[in-house]
């Protein structure tokens, strides 16, 4: 392993070139530009291409262009720059075309604040483009280092279910330095949990029905595969259709292909669970960090509390919030998001509490507060940063 | 060595403020620690507020923020005034000639004022070495760095004037006790 005190979007970069990356269109912004930057260096020296676009809109079109040319792709943004995704997203989402996305989550809406972290992109993430009828990969490092391994295996994903994949990373982990370990040897890369999957391209004309026993077409489109691209409901041989069965016989797998294997995809962490905790603290990217840290100490005062940490944001992972309990939320952003995913696959007779601010991480001793807050029966009591309203 | 050794360092961005926790990071790395190193800044790409947050263990990092730190440098006064009350068991390390002091937290908490702006002019001609002069400063009392691992971390990241920067950095370790 090499060590470095580096960047989460360092980290990345490094991982995309791992998993085979060769292409990146991207727009620079804050907090991902360093992730355009790294790749423009990196890409050129393994035989790859980066192309600066003119915006995001642009950017995330060219990979498609890659990706049909049968490279795997990459661009990554931040919020005021994946909503311009909206377009090609759609793209990607229905002609099936494996890209990986970053979308580094700083505060919102629009410009908000730039050099902070902000999770208000929970579920713009999960609906990026218009229309409905798909579901969505998204992934949640809360580290420089876990993002590394997120992003090969959001690059196995995308192959794998051949569509895109977004890596949601707030600030602090995408411009936050780390110690990261980098992977040089097959052996390390095994040790590491890390895998891959080649590009497959199908030369047949046959757009789907698939073959796959995960009900994912064969090919991916375009280099010479004789398939059709278009963004119009395709019939199985990749015309364009305006029926209406042959777009919910597509649109269903679209679907489908996500939901009815959610095992490949879904991970999490679970901290301090096994004893059936009353109190159950939910979080995501950076914030989970602390979240760990209270939960800890929480327990050296016999708090009965347990963290639960989504490392795959969609699909939702339902199944695990079976536990009659109270959950709290903590969350980078004031209107409540994860906090309503949770209270819509819990027990119904469980409380559901929310607990959120933007630009800064609520601090372990103010955790504590607010967990004894709740484990005493109260709601939580109005300190400076808390809302309880969602 | 502490189950986990806050630093945190604050001013204006110019200053050389995530070079520094750039530095301390490093210098972790080479000592085989685990570390994290935040850095929060304005959009401005001088001028406006920065603060770097590092945190080094043997273990890994859970929070990765500052609450109570071990070493606060302050190179500013409304970096000083935003961070001081955090300070409860630590030291706190600021250049006189940026950061104005409340004489009250001073009885209560050690303060080591670090001339380091004036240093910097006066034996090597340049302000643009303040924040290596304060880092030999804290070179003396940060007690999990050795000196010489402080100063080869800042010579690898520092890309020019490494003699300049490593004099600077002699003559900060030299003015603390």
């Amino acid at each position: 392993m090499k060590r470095y005190l580096e960047t989460g979007n360092f980290a990345i970069a490094e991982a995309a070139v791992l998993a085979g990356c060769r292409f990146f269109a991207g727009y620079p912004i804050t907090p991902a530009t360093e992730l355009a930057e790294a790749m423009s260096k990196r890409l050129p020296e393994v035989g790859g291409y980066y192309l600066q676009a003119e915006d995001e809109c642009a950017a995330m079109h060219m990979c498609i262009g890659g990706a049909l040319g049968g490279m795997k792709v990459m661009t990554g943004t931040s919020g005021p720059g994946f909503i311009l995704y909206a377009d090609p997203y759609g793209w990607a989402l229905a002609s099936e075309i494996p890209i990986v996305v970053l979308n580094s989550g700083r505060v919102g809406p629009v410009s908000g604040i730039t050099g902070a972290p902000g999770q208000g992109e929970f579920y713009n993430v999960r609906f990026p483009t218009q229309g409905g009828n798909y579901e969505t990969i998204v992934l949640a490092p809360n580290s420089a280092q876990e993002a590394f391994y997120l992003t090969v295996e959001a690059f196995y994903l995308a192959e794998r279910f051949r569509m895109p994949v977004t890596l949601l990373a707030d600030q602090l982990v995408t411009d936050g330095m780390e110690d990261i370990s980098v992977p040089e040897t097959d052996a390390e890369k095994a040790q590491m949990g890390l895998r891959f999957k080649d590009r497959e391209i199908n030369y047949g004309p046959e757009f789907y029905p698939a073959v796959d026993k995960i009900d994912i077409p064969p090919v991916v489109l375009g280099h010479n595969t004789g398939a059709l691209c278009s963004d119009w409901t395709p019939t199985e041989e990749g015309y364009d259709t305006e029926e209406v069965e042959a777009c919910h016989k597509h649109v269903y797998r679209l679907i489908y292909k996500v939901r009815n294997h959610k095992d490949l995809i879904t991970r999490y962490e679970a901290f301090a669970l096994d004893d059936d905790p009353e109190l159950v603290v939910v979080s995501f990217g950076t914030p989970s960090r602390v979240v760990k840290s209270a939960v800890k100490k929480a327990r050296e005062t016999g708090m009965k509390v347990g963290a639960l940490r989504l490392i795959s944001l969609w699909p939702f992972p339902d199944e695990l919030f079976w536990r009659r309990a109270t959950y709290l939320s903590v969350e980078l952003n004031y209107d409540g998001q994860l906090v309503r995913e949770i209270q819509r696959a819990c027990p119904k007779d469980s409380r559901v509490h929310f607990l959120g601010q933007c630009g800064e991480l609520p601090g372990v001793q103010e955790l504590l507060t607010v967990f004894q807050s709740l484990l005493d029966g109260k709601t939580i009591s109005p300190i400076n940063w808390q809302r309880e309203a969602w | 060595m502490k189950e986990r050794t806050e630093i945190l360092i604050s001013g204006f961005g110019g200053q050389g403020i995530v070079r520094l926790g750039q530095i301390i990071g490093l210098a972790a790395i080479k000592q085989q620690y685990r570390v994290t190193m935040l850095k929060s800044h304005g959009t401005e790409q001088r001028g406006g507020y920065v603060r770097a947050q590092v945190i080094v263990s043997r273990e890994p990092i859970d929070s990765p923020i500052v609450e109570d730190p071990d070493y606060f440098c302050a190179f500013s006064t409304p970096a000083y005034r935003r961070h001081v009350d955090m300070v409860s068991q630590g030291v706190i390390f600021y250049d006189p000639s940026s950061t104005e002091v409340d004489e009250e937290k001073v009885k209560k908490i050690t303060h080591y004022s670090v001339a380091a702006r004036d240093i910097a002019i006066e034996k090597l001609g340049q302000a643009i070495y303040t924040n290596s002069v304060m880092l030999g400063a804290m070179a003396r009392k940060m007690e999990i760095f050795g000196k010489e691992i402080l100063l080869a971390a800042m010579l690898d990241v520092v890309p020019k004037f490494k003699e300049e920067n490593a004099r600077a950095f002699e003559a900060g370790y030299q003015l603390i006790k």
